[in-house]
């Protein structure tokens, strides 16, 4: 800390005004997970007035030394940090945020990119998936093994790949025994849209108000909209 | 497992079939528990007459069963037996199923087998010499019956455990020390675990079940059931008034015939259908191969299956499936790779377990994961893609999961997370804990779980609601279009025709729908 210190406090934090290095300071003190304004003035030694925090913090924006970072956690909340950091994974979301919010669309082209290769190698290992994917260019940045990894455990909870142990043989000939690879849902899952059920493919199944339709109610099998609806031939 | 819906559902079915008296001595039965003549005559405040034939009715038709307590000794009279009567939920359901036994029963085999059951399962219980009535009225030109092909069918069925003999009418039920009572219906699965049986209704079937040898046996050699037919003759039931004016009879065998009642083996068909649901489950995920090899497994180690419920068939090693493969005709093209191919398949799905060249089926497995794909269904169109990833994931993983790590692994929002799992809960989808944690400031995380023991109940739940809801929708359907379906084909013209249109339709579709929702009631019922 005291190291980086130095060559910033040259120029324009000089020129800080009391109050606005005692605001600066527990910002800067907070690092890449940045602070709450309104817990900032809670650590603040000093009672300050609202409207000399509220100047104070305009000013040291002017002056480039803060600036104001969305926390995924409450994205209405003015959230602070010294300009030399980056926020940290807690505060951004990580990798898959972007500006606050989920990057779907990034997320949407790396799962068609996972998804691709597997189908591609039938059978493959985390690895096997990472490699494929290098070779294959499509990203501009590398990708880690563990956003691979998050996005493949993500395509198993959509049901479009399902995890599966080598035993070594037939397919799994190149993979040792035992080790966890990935394969598409061959069928069943079909695309990743779960096949209809017998519940569900009735009104009741996917029923709000199941739950309070009664025999004789004010919302019964012989009143149901939705029923009408679907018997409307 | 009887809840709210599933007792609604259960009385429905009684309803149709024998009207609202019958109906009311089965609701009671199915609220309260067992009880005797007198307390169902309390409570449903009927006449003496009406609830004895109710009774008969219900028993007739395998739905109630009578049982006998000893009362300790102690009262005033000393010890007393005492007659009570207690609700068969599981053969209730099984009224909506007939057709599909029928179904199972075509496949297998000839078209007097057929009738045969399906005068059981009109008529509830019948003595050979009944069915023998009951064929000869149906009798048509030049096809005539006699009684010993009849014996034959009847032979082949008990055989294959389709048919069976009725259990005896009032078992005693030796005294157990816990508490009696409506109370104790819903027993406890410690009990279940150590191989006790759980409820009531269950110990009453248990005792009244004759022997394995004798429950699937028809005697037909006379000489050799002179012993036989003084138990035999305990056999029957109450609603069986028949069986005094023939015991004199000369030959025991005509006397037999008479008076040794047979019924349908539920069973029989339920554990057929179990297979079949099995099959179709590895076709859907696999293909017509595995399928093939599922079936030809079963085949060869259905016969040592002795209840429904098997966890595991016996094990079979790779040539004895392929020979069982190769007889049917659909497996008759695949060669040995390509059963061995199928079986690593099935091993991967772990729907077979594989341990040292032998091959084992995993009922639970198969059923488990199917029971999943149809509350996923409902997740996924009730609640959406997000809820159903977050589903998954907590169903999957079975323990508590933190909000945050919940839509950081499913890749939703952080602020629609904790909506979705807030909506799954409300409908009674999940568990949450919060957990309090204090330090330098206090902070609260909510932990959420899938408990399937309590979902499942609930799912099912709302599969009786839906299968209620389906027949009387079926009804007001039909009825409101009473008049219309009453008019002879000719008279239906122009809109009239239309509208007939519609309603078989409509039928068509809500009467489809009720056999597929039984088929899900199957499941996380019976199977």
């Amino acid at each position: 800390m005291s190291k980086r210190k130095r060559p910033d406090s040259n120029a324009p934090s000089d020129s800080l005004t009391d109050h606005e290095r005692l605001i600066y300071d527990v910002i800067r003190s907070k690092q890449d997970m940045g602070i709450w304004t309104r817990d900032m003035k809670r650590e603040l030694r000093v009672n300050l007035p609202d409207n000399i925090v509220t100047k104070s913090i305009k000013s040291l924006q002017n002056k480039s030394l803060i600036k104001e970072v969305v926390n995924i956690h409450s994205k209405g909340k003015k959230h602070l940090m010294a300009v030399e950091f980056e926020p940290s994974k807690e505060i951004s979301g990580g990798a898959w945020y972007s500006e606050g919010s989920l990057d779907t669309e990034f997320i949407k082209v790396v799962k068609s990119q996972c998804l691709k290769q597997i189908i591609k190698l039938k059978v493959a290992t985390l690895e096997g998936i990472s490699d494929s994917i290098k070779r294959s260019g499509a990203f501009k940045v590398d990708l880690t093994k563990q956003q691979i990894e998050e996005i493949v455990r993500a395509l198993v909870l959509d049901n479009q790949i399902m995890e599966v142990k080598s035993n070594g043989s037939g397919e799994f000939t190149n993979i040792p025994v035992g080790k966890v690879c990935y394969k598409n849902v061959s069928k069943g899952g079909g695309g990743g849209e779960p096949k209809t059920g017998s519940l569900a493919s009735i009104p009741c199944g996917v029923c709000p108000q199941i739950n309070i339709c009664k025999p004789d109610g004010v919302i019964s099998p012989k009143t149901c909209v939705y029923y009408t609806k679907w018997l409307d031939f | 497992m009887l809840t709210e819906y599933g007792t609604k559902h259960a009385v429905h079915v009684i309803t149709n079939h024998f009207g609202d008296l019958v109906a009311k001595v089965c609701e009671c039965l199915l609220r309260k528990g067992p009880l005797t003549r007198q307390n169902v005559k309390r409570y449903t405040e009927l006449s003496d007459e009406q609830v004895k034939n109710a009774l008969l009715v219900l028993i007739q038709q395998n739905c109630v069963q009578a049982f006998t307590t000893e009362q300790p000794d102690g009262f005033a009279d000393g010890p007393k037996a005492n007659t009570q009567y207690v609700v068969l939920f599981d053969n209730i359901l099984h009224r909506v199923r007939f057709a599909k036994f029928l179904t199972i029963l075509s496949q297998e085999f000839d078209q007097q087998c057929v009738e045969l059951v399906q005068g059981l399962l009109e008529h509830g219980r019948l003595t050979l010499k009944q069915m023998f009535d009951r064929a000869k009225s149906s009798e048509k030109e030049g096809n005539l019956v006699d009684l010993d092909s009849l014996r034959e069918t009847l032979v082949k069925l008990v055989t294959a455990h389709y048919v069976e003999r009725c259990p005896a009418s009032e078992p005693l039920l030796m005294p157990i020390s816990e508490e009696e009572g409506p109370a104790r219906k819903k027993g406890s699965k410690s009990a279940k675990k150590i191989g006790e049986p759980e409820t009531i209704e269950q110990q009453v079937v248990e005792a009244a079940l004759p022997m394995e040898a004798m429950r699937f046996s028809v005697v037909t050699n006379v000489e050799s059931d002179v012993g036989e037919k003084e138990k035999n003759s305990n056999n029957v039931t109450p609603g069986e008034k028949r069986k005094h004016d023939v015991l004199e009879l000369d030959e025991c065998g005509v006397a037999d015939e008479q008076s040794v009642v047979y019924r349908a083996n539920f069973e029989g068909f339920i554990r057929r259908l179990r297979h079949k649901g099995c099959i179709d489950h590895v076709r859907a995920h696999l293909d017509d191969g595995a399928a093939n090899v599922l079936s030809a497994m079963l085949q060869a180690t259905s016969s040592a299956e002795k209840k429904v419920k098997t966890k595991n068939s016996v094990p079979l090693s790779l040539s004895s499936i392929y020979e069982e493969v190769i007889k049917s005709e659909a497996g008759r093209n695949m060669t040995l790779d390509h059963v061995r191919a199928s079986l690593v398949q099935l091993g991967e799905l772990s729907f077979v377990d594989a341990s040292s060249d032998s091959y084992s089926i995993d009922f639970e497995k198969i059923i488990e994961i199917a029971q999943n794909e149809e509350v996923e269904s409902v997740v996924s169109k009730r609640y959406g893609r997000d809820a159903y990833r977050i589903f998954r994931l907590l169903s999957k993983s079975g323990r508590l999961l933190e909000t945050d790590k919940i839509s950081d692994t499913t890749f939703v929002e952080k602020k629609d997370a904790p909506k979705i799992l807030y909506k799954l809960w409300k409908d009674g989808y999940l568990l949450m804990e919060k957990l309090v944690v204090t330090g330098a400031r206090q902070s609260q995380f909510l932990l959420w779980k899938v408990n399937r023991q309590i979902l499942w109940k609930h799912v099912l739940d709302e599969m009786f609601h839906a299968a209620l809801n389906l027949s009387l929708r079926v009804s007001y359907e039909l009825d409101r279009e009473k008049e219309l379906l009453n008019l002879p084909a000719d008279k239906r013209t122009g809109p009239l025709q239309d509208r007939y249109n519609r309603i078989r339709k409509v039928r068509i579709l809500l009467e489809s729908s009720q056999m597929k929702l039984d088929d899900a009631i199957l499941l996380f019922h019976d199977f």
